[in-house]
């Protein structure tokens, strides 16, 4: 399998427009982002990742879609594993194509959020963990992984400092992308000095509420060739789940899904996770990623604060994480962030990203990583440049 | 009457305010002898307040909840017009389905009601065991001079005819019809009172003077004959007053004085005294009980102490461990708590 | 929108107000809320109830603030300020999430002993939903 096109809107807020009109941006981006030309009608399938943030579309919602693109009559459906969705999507695209099912296939996300009030956002906020007893103890996904934190904090020593060094990081790496919701740095002590959400988590240690859309054009590998010379080879993907609810779970320093979806990944590509050149993982909170990089082997479990105090996740670093400037400053509208991810290594193995800067060199094989809420569900692909290691 | 008290506890919110923060805010604190006063948290109410007075009470009665026949819920300031408080209470201590339930209200006579009728439910036989929630945390409006003095409390007794700690030897009951003196329309949130403090302490005297005369000449009892004397207490002075005007000595009626540092319960403040005194009478001891119910009457009992008091109160906390347990807020804060400020 | 309807809450009010959690007869894990398969033996089997006496120490807790409270809970934290949740280890055995009460958030800790009160949780289509929160023991 092997993806031969990618777009992605802006990350933002835009008032003036709806989900169909940021889809369309991001799939127009696609078809002429395939180097060879492609014509819409060759698309067979489309598979949308969408949580449905304010209600709108609830039904039918990749009907709409497709139609809007002018594409009404071929199959589509909307996935949802809360902020996993359009991984999920990806995966299902791929599968498709892998069974045989169909050739080519669109994967893409979109998520509207900023058009809410505050107060209603936050029930959105706090639909993705255990709504009856999580979200009715006090917490939207704020608390949660602030609970993982606490005992990330008291089980490894990890600080407050390492937290605010991954948003430090993803800020400087999001303010040389274009298409980032946050396009400045920050330096550590804003960073630390920022008004708590919930402890030890401040509002610089969470993602933004954004809008936006992405999409992949998946294409069997065979076929890859006809469209671009430099397609990216889907090596390995692997999903899992976990309890829903973080009380039901033995660990709250790792996520099992995570864990499991790298494990199948890994074993499929028949890679190890020093093989991997750079990855975009779930920093929905800064913690999310120092947890991330344990659960995926790029460091030892509890290491993860050692791994960023060191610089390694830098780019330029030995293993570049979040090189889009991640969720926290690239923005996270829930449903586009997983194809959104595949977007960024794409153009990372292709060498095409815009800014030099952000350009990691000699990468072969990149990663994705698209977690759906506390952990409930996770996502794992590995993207490389030739067909196998 | 065969039936007394087989266990009792109560239950005081932690928060609580100082007068010294009422003369912050207005230049003045209306009821006299009060230090300080109890503040019902934001997630407490009535409800939740009988629930942890019962369970104090369950405990000195040593009974499951699953023995009770019945259950009587007292409160001027129940968070439902139509809907039991009682219910709630039941299936928050994990009773029975089968079970009578009566909730009473409309005066701060209703805590004394709901302990006789109590009373007669189980010395009629109807049941065996039954179970008294007194609560109270009334509104009024902050610049009335009567919401100065509006605590929170509550109390409970298990009733019953076997291991009874106190027994009753009898009551008498007062009805007048004192309009305007304390009384709050369906649909107001607030309390309101005449604003003359010479009609409310005319109609207290009135009212506990029928009573408390009656029930002492029917049992052929003079005041000295009581160790203690539990009156309804708004403010610090008024049940001293009383209590003179009726013969009894202030030292007679000081052990139940809570109102100094919870201010005004409402429909548990006597029976909040009540268990103040019950934690320190000795076995023997008569105790009379008086309640005012907001210009309409008064219900005055009297009962005796045995020796199953002194070895099972120790069981559950104590009116001083209750308030002990305190944290000290500011006007400011008094004003969210009560959700007087800031709330739809 | 999202919530949680007035028959969904009264379902849970036997965990809501009594921690009434369930015991698998076969291999004797007890889950709290309950459930239907077993997580121990993972399959569908016969349960006890077991009403959880509410006594435990904390695993994890936050401090919810300004930002971090849904809108069940909003009110609450204008007012009250900030709180906190906790994820209770109970003495016999499974884990609660709850938030605590009666206390300020600075004196929570790892490992700290408390006990379960019963408070009003929050009012949704004008019914109060009540429920259970914890505090700290104090001597």
């Amino acid at each position: 399998m092997a993806i031969i096109g990618v777009g992605q809107s802006k990350f933002g807020t835009f008032i003036d427009k709806g989900a169909k009109e940021l889809f369309v941006e991001a799939f127009e981006e696609a078809l002429s982002d395939v180097d060879k030309g492609i014509e819409s009608r060759e698309i067979q399938e489309i598979y949308v990742g969408n949580l449905g943030v304010g209600g709108g579309q609830l039904g039918n919602f990749a009907s709409m879609i497709a139609d809007y693109v002018g594409l009404a009559g071929i199959p589509a459906v909307r996935l949802e594993d809360a902020c996993a969705s359009s991984g999920f999507a990806f995966r299902a695209a791929v599968l498709a194509v892998q069974s045989g099912a169909c050739d080519i296939a669109v994967a893409g996300g979109i998520e509207k959020m900023n058009d809410l009030p505050r107060e209603r956002l936050r029930y959105w906020l706090g639909v993705s963990g255990d709504t009856e007893w999580e979200r009715l103890a006090g917490m939207t996904f704020a608390g949660v992984y602030a609970l993982m934190a606490m005992r990330h904090m008291h089980q490894y020593g990890t600080k407050r400092e390492h937290l605010a060094m991954v948003a430090v990081k993803n800020h400087k790496n999001g303010a040389d992308n274009p298409k980032a919701h946050f396009q400045r740095t920050i330096t550590l002590e804003q960073a630390l000095n920022s008004a708590m959400v919930a402890h030890p988590l401040t509002l610089f240690d969470c993602c933004p509420t954004t809008d936006g859309a992405s999409a992949a054009i998946v294409c069997r590998a065979d076929l890859a060739k006809k469209y671009t010379d430099t397609p990216i080879y889907v090596l390995g993907h692997g999903a899992g789940t976990d309890r829903l609810g973080l009380y039901e779970r033995k660990d709250f320093t790792a996520l099992a899904a995570t864990t499991m979806a790298a494990e199948q990944a890994y074993n499929m590509a028949k890679i190890q996770p020093k093989d991997v050149n750079l990855a975009e993982v779930h920093d929905c909170f800064t913690i999310a990623e120092i947890m991330a990089c344990e659960d995926l082997g790029f460091c030892r479990k509890g290491a993860g604060g050692k791994l960023i105090e060191a610089g390694e996740t830098q780019i330029g670093g030995r293993i570049p994480v979040n090189p889009s400037g991640g969720l926290k400053s690239k923005g996270h509208p829930i449903g586009a962030t997983g194809t959104g991810q595949v977007y960024e290594v794409f153009k990372q193995l292709r060498r095409e990203v815009v800014k030099p800067s952000r350009q990691v060199s000699g990468a072969e094989i990149g990663l994705t990583h698209n977690v759906g809420g506390s952990g409930g569900t996770a996502v794992v692909h590995v993207l490389s440049i030739g067909e196998r290691k | 009457m065969n039936s007394g008290v087989v266990g009792y506890g109560a239950y005081i919110p932690r928060f609580r305010i100082k007068r010294d923060e009422y003369l912050k805010a207005w230049g003045s604190f209306g009821p006299r002898g009060v230090e300080e006063k109890a503040v019902a948290g934001l997630d407490e109410d009535v409800v939740t307040m009988t629930v942890e007075s019962s369970v104090n009470a369950l405990k000195r009665a040593r009974i499951s909840s699953n023995q009770l026949n019945g259950v009587f819920f007292a409160s001027t300031s129940a968070p439902y017009a139509e809907k039991l408080s009682s219910s709630t209470i039941v299936a928050s201590l994990d009773g029975p389905s089968e079970i009578f339930l009566a909730d009473f209200g409309f005066s701060t006579k209703a805590g004394t009601a709901a302990l006789l009728s109590c009373l007669d439910f189980v010395s009629s036989g109807r049941g065996d065991l039954g179970l008294v929630g007194a609560s109270d945390a009334s509104q009024a409006m902050p610049s009335d001079s009567i919401e100065h003095g509006l605590g929170a409390g509550s109390a409970s007794f298990v009733v019953g005819r076997n291991g009874v700690m106190a027994s009753v030897e009898g009551a008498h009951c007062s009805s007048l019809e004192i309009i305007g003196e304390r009384y709050r329309r369906h649909g107001e949130r607030y309390l309101e009172d005449s604003g003359i403090a010479a009609y409310t302490e005319q109609a207290f005297n009135q009212a506990l003077t029928i009573s408390v005369t009656g029930l002492l000449t029917n049992l052929g009892l003079k005041a000295e004959e009581f160790a203690y004397a539990v009156f309804q207490q708004f403010d610090g002075r008024i049940a001293y007053d009383v209590g003179r005007r009726l013969g009894f000595k202030d030292n007679q009626v000081s052990p139940s004085m809570t109102v100094t540092k919870i201010g005004d319960s409402g429909s548990a403040s006597p029976l909040i005294g009540l268990c103040a005194v019950l934690d320190v009478a000795r076995p023997g001891d008569r105790i009379l009980v008086a309640s005012y119910g907001s210009g309409s009457g008064s219900d005055a009992i009297s009962l005796v102490t045995t020796d199953q008091l002194v070895e099972r109160r120790n069981r559950a906390p104590l009116i001083e461990d209750c308030l002990a347990q305190k944290e000290y807020i500011d006007y400011l804060t008094y004003l969210k708590l009560r959700r007087m400020l800031g709330a739809r | 929108m999202a919530y949680i309807s007035i028959p969904t809450y009264w379902k849970t009010l036997p965990q809501r107000y009594n921690l009434i959690g369930s015991r698998c007869k076969s291999c004797g894990t007890i889950s709290f809320p309950p459930r239907d398969i077993c997580t121990g033996c993972h399959k569908k089997t016969e349960y006890e109830p077991i009403r959880l006496k509410g006594q435990g120490k904390i695993y994890s807790y936050t401090i919810i603030c300004r930002g971090g409270a849904p809108p069940e809970f909003s009110e609450q934290e204008r007012l009250g300020g900030s709180f906190g949740v906790a994820v209770i280890e109970l003495e016999e055995g499974p884990r609660i999430v709850a938030q605590m009460t009666d206390c300020k958030p600075s004196e929570l800790g790892i490992d700290m002993k408390v006990e379960a009160v019963f408070r009003r949780l929050y009012e949704d289509d004008d019914v109060i939903r009540y429920g259970i929160k914890f505090r700290p023991i104090r001597a």
